[in-house]
């Protein structure tokens, strides 16, 4: 310890003392955030254990190929596959019925309901197009894959990532950017440098949302990639809605993370009983979700290509435009509150 | 030893809340790198009639206090409110009313914290860092280049003997190690005023010591400290000039002595070796300011124990007697004016904090 000769060692005794730049510790502190995110450690593996579930069980019923509209339970044990041909009229559609080279037209049996009604001509005719709607149905292939296509969105896309795998993960890592920090009481070491604590915030965001996206976005590749062939169409389709979504939700959990002292409760609360429900609201409180211009955008997407949408399940969606623009705004005006907010809270390392 | 002696500061109570003005004497005033304006007639630290509520809680009181440099300890019992102006000096809180600068700038402005190093109390680092990492990362945070930050990061290091085994995990290092971690990149930027929040809590002797040393340099540097530590004794070491705090308010500020001077409630106790005791014990009964004298028993009777009122006034005297008298004095030792004991007068228990 060289007390003795203070001036020997003194940081500032330099023949050219050098001026600190704050542009340079702003820079600085973007890196050390998105270093320490290595160690967001608790609620990064709880996301990746949920999104571990939600991959196996849609690997398995990739695997089984159950996403289709044959193979989708309407009752128990009973698909719509199993429906149809308890429905079906045997060998009224059964091609070999009529095919010279298949079965004799004599092994069907004629059941009571095949029976023609010559006298009562609209009784026959509703009873043969009733009876034929889920025949005609399952020989379509252009509605059987349309259909299965869109009840993976719903389900995988819209029910699994946007209700689940993106704001766990987006709250796992937003959050904890002071979170982790505060909870550590290791934040004091930033909060005590010469830095504007706007920066701060702004730094603290862009060194995390790197992780937010790849997670956000890993998550939602996982995911279609576990989906198969629908997953891939999926994932080149709803990208855009993804990558929104997800830096959206990065500012909100950010914000949330920064003044609040238990940010994961507050951000669990928020997903699952605001984004859960108002999205999904009729009427206009709706407008009030992140979750809902996300899904207009995926909403969109898939109209413009060409899919039956209703499956969708997605009431009065906004444009593409106004999806982007909303959440682009909401985006900034989340972070730019959360610069605000932070400037003005005051920091305590003993509580 | 009285306010003209002391070396850094004089006092000039006002009202209930006594202000310090403080003169940089001897050390040069460092200019640092850091090209903040420096207003001499400024004073380095200022709380001006400061007050902090904490819901309904007030934790400081009408605060006011004005430190420009040397050393000041900062004593008082838990809850007094220590770490509450602390953490006003450096910018963590905000007053509720009144004001906190540092030459000028509002704490609460980034600027400020060029001119503040803190070396907090809470025993949290990144550790997985080496304290070597750690510094270097703190140095970066204050927007030095990398070659800068080096340089800066070595010489504290080795300013607070740490250079040599800094390279280790903080999770592995000591609390001595910690502390010496801590107060090294408080020094990073070169910060003309040093708020050190329990510098001395579980170091080692001879590290308490050292750092001792380390705190009389920076102080004979120039620079203004202040540290809270319930390390009475080490603190009186350092300095003798103390802000005391006690239920949020500053109860007394200045050097010991004179605030024990202005505590006549309780009279000071001094030990008096004399060649003479019985005819000084005549003499001092004599004296107004006396309100009681005990001789030592026989083999030795050379040690009094005076009780007196007024030190000043009483020395002043006693000093006359001896002169008059031709008495030869070995010893003269006030028996409670230490830090503790002034503590516990003026929060009247023990002085226990």
């Amino acid at each position: 310890m060289h007390a003795s000769n203070p001036h020997s060692q003194h940081p500032t005794n330099h023949d050219q003392p050098t001026t600190p730049s704050v542009l340079t510790a702003f820079w600085v502190l973007v890196v050390q955030s998105f270093q320490r995110h290595w160690h967001v450690k608790q609620m990064g593996w709880v996301s990746f254990g949920l999104l571990t579930l939600v991959v196996v069980s849609v690997g398995i019923v990739t695997a089984r190929d159950r996403w289709g509209l044959p193979e989708r339970p309407v009752r128990r044990d009973l698909s719509h596959r199993q429906i149809a041909e308890q429905q079906l009229l045997p060998g009224r559609y059964d091609t070999r019925r009529y095919d010279p080279t298949g079965q004799p037209p004599g092994v069907a049996t004629i059941t009571p309901a095949e029976i023609p009604s010559p006298f009562d001509p609209v009784k026959d005719g509703i009873q043969n197009l009733i009876l034929s709607i889920p025949q005609a149905v399952m020989q379509s292939p252009k509605f059987l894959d349309d259909w299965a296509f869109m009840n993976f969105s719903r389900w995988v896309i819209l029910g699994a990532y946007f209700g689940f795998v993106l704001p766990m993960f987006t709250l796992a890592y937003a959050s904890a950017a002071f979170g982790t920090e505060r909870e550590s009481r290791s934040l004091v070491w930033v909060m005590t440098r010469p830095i504007p604590r706007s920066a701060i915030y702004t730094a603290k965001f862009l060194g995390t949302l790197p992780w937010c996206i790849v997670f956000g976005l890993g998550g939602f590749v996982v995911l279609c990639l576990a989906g198969g062939e629908l997953g891939l169409r999926a994932m080149k389709m709803y990208w855009p809605a993804a990558v929104a979504g997800t830096i959206a939700f990065s500012a909100m959990f950010h914000l949330i993370g920064a003044i609040f002292r238990r940010p994961v409760v507050v951000g669990l609360v928020y997903v699952f009983f605001y984004e859960a429900l108002v999205a999904a609201l009729p009427g206009s409180l709706k407008l009030l979700s992140l979750t809902f211009y996300a899904r207009s955008l995926m909403y969109n997407a898939a109209t413009t290509a060409g899919y039956p949408t209703n499956l969708l399940d997605l009431s009065q969606p906004e444009t593409t435009e106004t999806a982007w623009i909303v959440l682009v705004i909401a985006t900034t005006a989340l972070t730019i509150t959360g610069m605000w907010l932070f400037s003005k809270l005051e920091y305590r390392d003993d509580v | 030893m009285t306010s003209d002696q002391h070396p850094m500061f004089s006092v000039s109570p006002s009202g209930t809340a006594p202000s310090v003005v403080a003169r940089p004497a001897g050390a040069a005033a460092n200019q640092h790198s850091l090209h903040i304006p420096h207003h001499s007639s400024e004073p380095l630290l200022l709380f001006e009639q400061v007050s902090k509520w904490y819901g309904s809680v007030l934790a400081l009181n009408q605060v006011t206090l004005s430190l420009t440099g040397g050393i000041t300890g900062l004593v008082g019992a838990n809850g007094a409110g220590k770490s509450t102006l602390l953490r006003m000096a450096n910018g963590q809180l905000k007053p509720t009313l009144g004001r906190v600068s540092v030459h000028g700038i509002d704490t609460w402005d980034w600027r400020a914290r060029r001119l503040v190093g803190y070396c907090p109390d809470i025993d949290a680092f990144y550790e997985d860092l080496s304290g070597r990492r750690f510094v270097w990362v703190m140095a970066r945070l204050c927007g030095y280049t990398r070659t800068e930050s080096t340089r800066r990061t070595e010489a504290v290091l080795e300013r607070v003997g740490m250079r040599d085994r800094a390279d280790r995990k903080l999770r592995g290092y000591s609390k001595g190690m910690r502390q010496r971690v801590k107060l090294a990149q408080a020094l990073l930027h070169d910060p003309e005023l040093l708020i050190l929040d329990e510098p001395l809590s579980g170091i080692d002797p001879i590290g308490r010591q050292e750092l001792l040393e380390v705190f009389q340099s920076l102080a004979a540097q120039g620079k203004c400290l202040l540290i809270s530590s319930h390390e009475l004794e080490a603190l009186e070491k350092l300095t003798n000039h103390v802000a005391i705090m006690a239920r949020g308010r500053i109860a007394a500020v200045g050097t010991l002595p004179q605030i024990r001077e202005l505590l006549d409630d309780h009279p000071l106790s001094v030990r008096i070796d004399v060649d003479r005791p019985r005819d000084l014990a005549r003499l001092l009964l004599a004296v107004p300011e006396v309100l009681s004298v005990d001789i030592g028993k026989a083999p030795e009777p050379i040690g009094l124990v005076v009780k007196a009122r007024h030190p000043k006034q009483f020395f002043q005297t006693f000093s006359r007697l001896v002169v008059e008298h031709q008495l030869e004095v070995r010893r003269l030792e006030p028996l409670d004016e230490s830090v503790h004991d002034i503590l516990g007068y003026l929060l009247g228990g023990s002085g226990k904090t």
